[in-house]
């Protein structure tokens, strides 16, 4: 029989096997938009939950995860755009020999290049005429480095952070990702500025699964992508919380000095925890950027990240799968609140008042439900038994003391 | 086990907190460190625990030079302490609160095996049946227990207990005098710090006396009862009140 404590394992299982299947039995006309919620949903999942394994568990509250994610979203999209593989060389551009090709880096020449002036490869490709073919970087080779890159950038700002706890961390991730998108937006011969750098999709010349082939604008495809990645980064995440990781990163949480003083190598875990939920922002990020098909600074703007920690606090920031839950919830409901309504007279433009309803939502969720709302519920079910069970020892030892001659006590 | 701290001096701006401390600890010694407020007990004690490093001086613990290692490396090194105000885990049950030290220390045993030690430790100070509770539903005096109980799941050669009867009910207590006891017979070293002289000097065999930054006595508790260098800077005003 099951016991009560498994609830809310039950309910994960429920959730997962009603996402996997939802492509498949939902078949309204607006089934190309609601999958791009649900997608959109997967995809602040992740960076969600990872930022509940970094702010719940490990008590880093970092204002910087979009900043690693558009880590990992940029270095995909400059490995797309500049790198490609020719087995002749050019002789114009820069170019290294790779085992029998040549790996070409293209000129950053920026926002203009199509209209005014040919980049390199363009050039080369004119004087070949069709007779040397060019191979574009592979998407998940891109979407790999973009996440190893995250883990990169997770090193660097977790070894500086080192010292800073409380509000100074999160100033001090917060002028990283500010920096990032300042200098994003500054190098636009590199990065194209503020009009976005393009990618190409996940699946840029479509994809066959099971006799069926879905071309590149089909939801399905990406959809299954971002689930698994959700699942696999939930999947990590739950790992890491049983292991020694999860229960140091907590005590690191709870008392960094009571932590060291028993054995703890503070610094180590307080790095780790940034570079595994940087990698997992950054592989968020790298995937998204390609379904979406282009990154701009934009997406690392305050109001973003302030989305992330929202979403977190309104699920439960101290557990990954409510934060998770909490995240595609949130995404739903911003989007159905676009829908604007009339009261009499007067119209109500949703475009605008549903980030004040969402933010009524955070508010009241703070105040009266600190712990998230969904959190209370999950304990409710897995830790329900905890008090019952110490008052019943409590009774069966009070009961021994009592039972015994007063000479032995 | 050696513990030798030589020279010790520790300064904060204009302050000198610790002014050549020497002394040596040899097996399983029960020692009291006494001294009135501000005459560098704790900061003794964080540098011997690797939470501050000392201006000059130097700190063995059996031949190894602990005083520039980091606090965790000092803990695995077999010196372990307790805190002035508790800091449990609150966030955290008991018996993860346990696992901690155990975990960290990385000897290879088997999560059963610590579970049954941690289980052993729990019953011993008789907060088992909190076990699965969070370490902040504990009362003040159980979180206390549960600091020394997560000592002896580290199983250090010395420890430092820093005000373990503060605040604590006298049930309690005697379970923490059992603790130091048996720790102590078991062969590990225990520094005890605290203002209540009474089990200071039931407890302990040999006292270090602190005075602003000097260590002015350094022997049996009888000896440093008459020590007028410590009558004067800190037992003297009590020896007067016991007397009227």
């Amino acid at each position: 029989m099951m016991k009560k404590s498994h609830a809310p394992q039950l309910a994960g299982l429920v959730l997962v096997i009603f996402f996997a299947a939802f492509p498949f039995f939902y078949g309204a006309n607006d089934y190309p938009y609601i999958m791009h919620v649900i997608i959109t949903g997967f995809f602040y999942a992740i960076l969600t939950s990872s930022w509940a394994m970094l702010a719940g568990y490990g008590g880093q509250f970092s204002f910087g995860h979009m900043g690693f994610m558009a880590v990992g979203a940029y270095t995909t999209a400059l490995i797309s755009h500049y790198f490609y593989l020719a087995p002749v060389p050019t002789n114009i551009c820069t170019e290294f020999p790779i085992g029998g090709m040549y790996l070409i880096i293209l000129d950053p020449i920026g926002v203009t290049s199509s209209t005014l002036t040919q980049d390199c490869l363009h050039q080369a490709l004119d004087v070949w005429k069709g007779s040397v073919e060019v191979t574009a970087m592979p998407v998940w080779l891109g979407i790999a480095a973009g996440t190893a890159m995250g883990g990169v950038f997770g090193l660097l700002i977790g070894l500086l952070v080192l010292p800073l706890r409380a509000a100074y961390l999160a100033l001090f991730t917060l002028g990283f990702s500010e920096i990032l998108r300042a200098a994003i937006s500054a190098e636009i011969s590199i990065t194209r500025g503020q009009a976005g750098i393009e990618l190409p999709s996940l699946f840029q010349n479509g994809i066959t699964l099971f006799g069926r082939h879905f071309d590149k604008t089909d939801k399905l495809p990406p959809y299954f992508i971002m689930f698994i990645l959700l699942l696999v980064c939930l999947g990590v995440l739950t790992w890491l919380a049983k292991s020694k990781f999860g229960l140091f990163v907590r005590a690191i949480r709870e008392d960094q000095d009571a932590a060291a003083a028993l054995g703890v190598n503070t610094i180590r875990y307080k790095v780790l925890v940034f570079v595994i939920t940087s990698m997992i922002a950054a592989a968020a990020g790298a995937t998204m950027a390609h379904y979406i098909g282009i990154i701009s600074p934009n997406n690392l703007v305050i109001l973003q990240m302030s989305l992330i920690v929202a979403m977190a606090v309104i699920g439960g920031v101290e557990n990954f799968f409510a934060a998770a839950v909490g995240a595609i919830l949130l995404e739903f409901v911003l989007e159905m609140l676009r829908n604007s309504f009339e009261i009499g007279p007067i119209e109500v433009d949703m475009t605008v008042w549903r980030l004040v309803v969402f933010g009524v939502l955070l508010m009241l969720t703070l105040r009266f439900s600190p712990r998230g709302l969904l959190v209370p519920a999950i304990d409710y079910f897995a830790r329900g038994h905890v008090a019952k069970e110490t008052v019943a020892k409590r009774e069966q030892v009070d009961a021994v003391e009592a039972s015994e001659p007063e000479a032995v006590k | 086990m050696e513990l030798a701290v030589t020279n010790l001096n520790k300064r904060f701006g204009g302050l000198h907190v610790l002014k050549d401390v020497s002394f040596e600890i040899t097996g399983a010694e029960l020692i009291g460190l006494i001294g009135p407020n501000g005459a560098g007990k704790t900061t003794l004690t964080n540098i011997l625990d690797g939470a501050i490093k000392p201006n000059s001086g130097t700190v063995y613990l059996d031949h190894h030079r602990i005083d520039q290692m980091a606090p965790f490396e000092v803990a695995k090194a077999g010196l372990g302490r307790t805190f002035q105000v508790t800091r449990s885990f609150r966030r955290m049950t008991v018996l993860e609160n346990l696992y901690v030290p155990a975990l960290a220390l990385d000897t290879g045993h088997s999560k059963a095996e610590i579970h049954d030690k941690a289980m052993e430790v729990l019953e011993f100070l008789t907060i088992d049946h909190l076990r699965n509770e969070y370490g902040q539903a504990l009362s003040g005096g159980q979180q206390k227990l549960l600091e020394l109980g997560r000592l002896l799941m580290l199983n250090p050669e010395v420890i430092i207990l820093d005000e373990p009867f503060a605040g604590v009910h006298p049930r309690l207590m005697e379970i923490i005098y059992r603790y130091i006891e048996r720790v102590n017979d078991a062969g590990t070293a225990i520094i005890l710090i605290s203002h209540q002289m009474d089990s200071i000097f039931s407890l302990c065999k040999r006292l270090l006396v602190l005075n602003y930054g000097d260590l002015i006595a350094d022997g049996p508790p009888d000896e440093v009862k008459r020590n007028p260098a410590v009558i004067e800077a800190y037992l003297g005003a009590d020896e007067e009140d016991e007397g009227q």
